[in-house]
């Protein structure tokens, strides 16, 4: 179901990707006291998977994949609420972030590192996760492809449902009519 | 301190936890029920803690008010938070009555715990930006909910409930910023102590009805609740049992906090307003009642009448009126979600919830005909159910004030929610025809009772002990009008940052 295959967009994207990633790296690191964190590089991340799927068909990502985004967002979610909930346990408020500056460290120098930075991968899983799948879901509902591979079914659909491609598919044909 | 931000992140690490879980089984069920048991202990413990003493604050991330943003718990806010985790334990538990973990959509708990945690925020927050914040956890959360397990017909009716909802939450971003251009601040305190210099400001009152139409949209306040009756009737009983409860009743307890806390108490011009808009939502909610001829249909217009009956006691704007207002919401959350719990067993046992097609309930299953009656009288206003003294204490203050008109609106609103709560008992539960079948057999019905017999001994426990709760929230009216107490609270806290206080 994919359009017509470019040699030259197919290879120029697999190096796009990596200068993508590291763009959308360094926009993380930078977050901190710049323009730049996690929302951002996250949407950097995105697009790059997007462009990937582009280039190789939207069906052939869950294989390159190997997790599921959800499961991605998911977990980003984890990280940022425990590194906000990290403190408590010390007695101390919600979301209180804690730096250090390190000195001589090789290759870099003097850095300064700090908790925020954890909170900020949080938010970057998660909108990488979230853009994707937002992104996966809707081309392959237009390409006829089904919305969700089979493991994912098994994780959020219930069996009461009806796939959503069986009555809503371009292939169709006949629109099913409203009981009023 | 840190205990006013548990009930907020209870639910989320619940939800987190639940979407790695991945497929419906009863363990699954069994975690998110102890949590849902855990955030209702907290609750309860945060209401014995701040009856008490002055509100808890937390300042998020160590930074004081008002450049960081605070988390304040004072009994109001307690309140609200164990009706809301009470509510959605009552409607966890229904909702595993009704169906086996094998045909559980694996995506409702996880969503109903997001809810609880945007609804427990709204709840929790003093700060008008992170308010924003959590009506958007809370919307985006019901959007999904609403239409997780819906068909084309159910998107259709579910769409105006997304779209009003979007244009009510551009609009509260409107406000906010009208609010920090005008006050510098967007902390609850910092605007009460600003506020007040500038009570005769007609910027004020401009941004006093922004606010009105904003909440009044999410409360269901007379000209904005088209969104409501007919996106209500199409979730699944539990989950409808728990948007009835808690969902509108946000808008309400913002509301209170707003025109209470955080704005100048001499807006007569606003109060009076929302009084008369409240009139109107009485009267057109219950008609909307009585044109209905489906269980869930009915109950759903009766939501917006009751809405009425709160901000009536808000316009009133007296302490006595919004300790009425308080304790009709206690009264209402119940007995509303209940109702709606009620319904589905109901449907269940007649298969529709079409009142031409119901009937024999009464004879086959007397328990559940108990249930809904004292629920429907308690919700029409008859002693000495709960309904009755919340009705009582605000018609009250209604005559005090020499309001007859509005009284006159009250009682008739009363009267016709007796009447539509007849027409469900008359058809479904009264009415005998030899072609309505009761599946009694279908053995659902008996647990699902009991979950909401559970919430009907609490209901009847508000009757009979209305003193107390009156008392309790006599003291929470109080406090949310004292904004010098609440003012104080927040700004003693030290954290970093430099005190900004008075």
């Amino acid at each position: 179901m994919m359009g017509p295959q470019s040699y030259i967009f197919e290879r120029l994207v697999r190096v796009v990707f990596f200068l993508v990633n590291m763009v959308a790296l360094y926009l993380l690191l930078r977050g901190h006291n710049w323009p730049g964190g996690g929302f951002i590089a996250g949407l950097a991340s995105a697009s790059s998977l997007i462009l990937l799927s582009l280039a190789l068909g939207v069906a052939a990502m869950p294989r390159i994949l190997r997790f599921d985004p959800v499961r991605l967002a998911a977990a980003g979610l984890l990280v940022a609420a425990l590194t906000g909930a990290a403190p408590l346990l010390a007695g101390r408020p919600f979301l209180e972030h804690f730096h250090t500056h390190l000195h001589g460290v090789p290759l870099l120098g003097d850095v300064h590192v700090g908790t925020p930075l954890l909170f900020d991968l949080g938010v970057y899983l998660l909108v990488v996760g979230i853009a994707c799948k937002l992104i996966f879901v809707l081309a392959q509902s237009t390409q006829g492809l089904r919305a969700l591979v089979a493991e994912e079914e098994r994780r959020y659909s219930s069996p009461l449902e009806q796939p959503l491609e069986e009555t809503a598919g371009p292939d169709d044909g006949k629109e099913r009519t409203d009981a009023d | 301190m840190n205990l006013a931000i548990q009930p907020v992140l209870l639910p989320l690490l619940t939800a987190v936890a639940l979407l790695f879980w991945g497929r419906p089984s009863p363990g699954r069920r069994a975690f998110t029920a102890i949590s849902a048991g855990a955030q209702l202990v907290v609750a309860g413990f945060l209401i014995h803690l701040t009856y008490t003493q002055p509100p808890l604050v937390m300042p998020m991330g160590n930074w004081a008010a008002p450049y960081g943003i605070v988390v304040v718990a004072d009994l109001l806010a307690a309140i609200m938070l164990g009706l809301s985790s009470f509510t959605a334990l009552a409607t966890i538990l229904y909702g595993y009555c009704e169906a086996s973990p094998r045909i559980e959509h694996p995506l409702r708990l996880p969503l109903v715990q997001f809810l609880v945690t945007g609804i427990n925020l709204a709840f929790l927050t003093g700060d008008l930006f992170n308010l924003f914040v959590a009506f958007e956890v809370m919307l985006i959360a019901s959007y999904a909910l609403l239409t997780l397990e819906a068909d084309n017909w159910d998107v259709k009716q579910a769409f105006p409930y997304l779209a009003i909802n979007l244009v009510g939450s551009t609009l509260f971003l409107c406000g906010a910023g009208f609010a920090y251009r005008l006050f510098g601040t967007l902390n609850f305190a910092d605007i009460a102590l600003r506020a007040r210099a500038m009570s005769d400001d007609p910027r004020v009152t401009a941004l006093a009805l922004l606010l009105l139409v904003v909440f009044g949209l999410k409360a269901g306040v007379f000209p904005l609740y088209c969104w409501l009756p007919n996106s209500y009737p199409i979730l699944p009983a539990p989950v409808a049992g728990l948007y009835s409860g808690m969902l509108t009743k946000v808008g309400v307890y913002v509301l209170l906090r707003v025109l209470g806390t955080v704005l100048p108490h001499d807006l007569a011009g606003v109060h009076t307003l929302l009084a008369w808009l409240a009139g109107a939502t009485m009267i057109f909610g219950v008609l909307g009642a009585i044109s209905r001829n489906f269980i869930r249909g009915i109950l759903s217009y009766h939501i917006l009448s009751q809405i009425g009956f709160m901000v009536l006691a808000i316009g009133l704007f007296t302490p006595f009126a919004f300790a009425a207002c308080i304790f009709y919401i206690i009264h209402h959350i119940i007995v509303k979600s209940s109702l709606f719990l009620v319904g589905g067993t109901a449907a269940l046992l007649n298969r529709t919830d079409n009142l031409d097609r119901m009937g024999n309930l009464w004879r086959q299953t007397p328990l559940l005909g108990v249930l809904f009656l004292l629920q429907a009288l308690s919700l029409a206003g008859l002693p000495p159910l709960s309904g009755f003294w919340g009705k009582y204490a605000i018609l009250v203050v209604g005559l005090e004030q020499r309001e007859f008109v509005l009284v006159g609106l009250a009682i008739l609103a009363s009267i016709l929610t007796l009447f539509s709560m007849l027409k469900i008992w008359n058809a479904a539960f009264w009415g005998s025809s030899e072609e309505c079948e009761v599946c009694v057999w279908d053995w659902r019905w008996l647990r699902m009772s009991r979950v909401v017999a559970g919430m009907v001994a609490v209901s009847l426990a508000i009757g009979l002990g209305a003193e107390g709760v009156f008392r309790v929230a006599n003291r929470a009216a109080v406090q949310v009008l004292d904004q010098e107490a609440y003012a104080r609270a927040v700004f003693s806290v030290t954290a970093k940052g430099t005190p900004a206080g008075p």
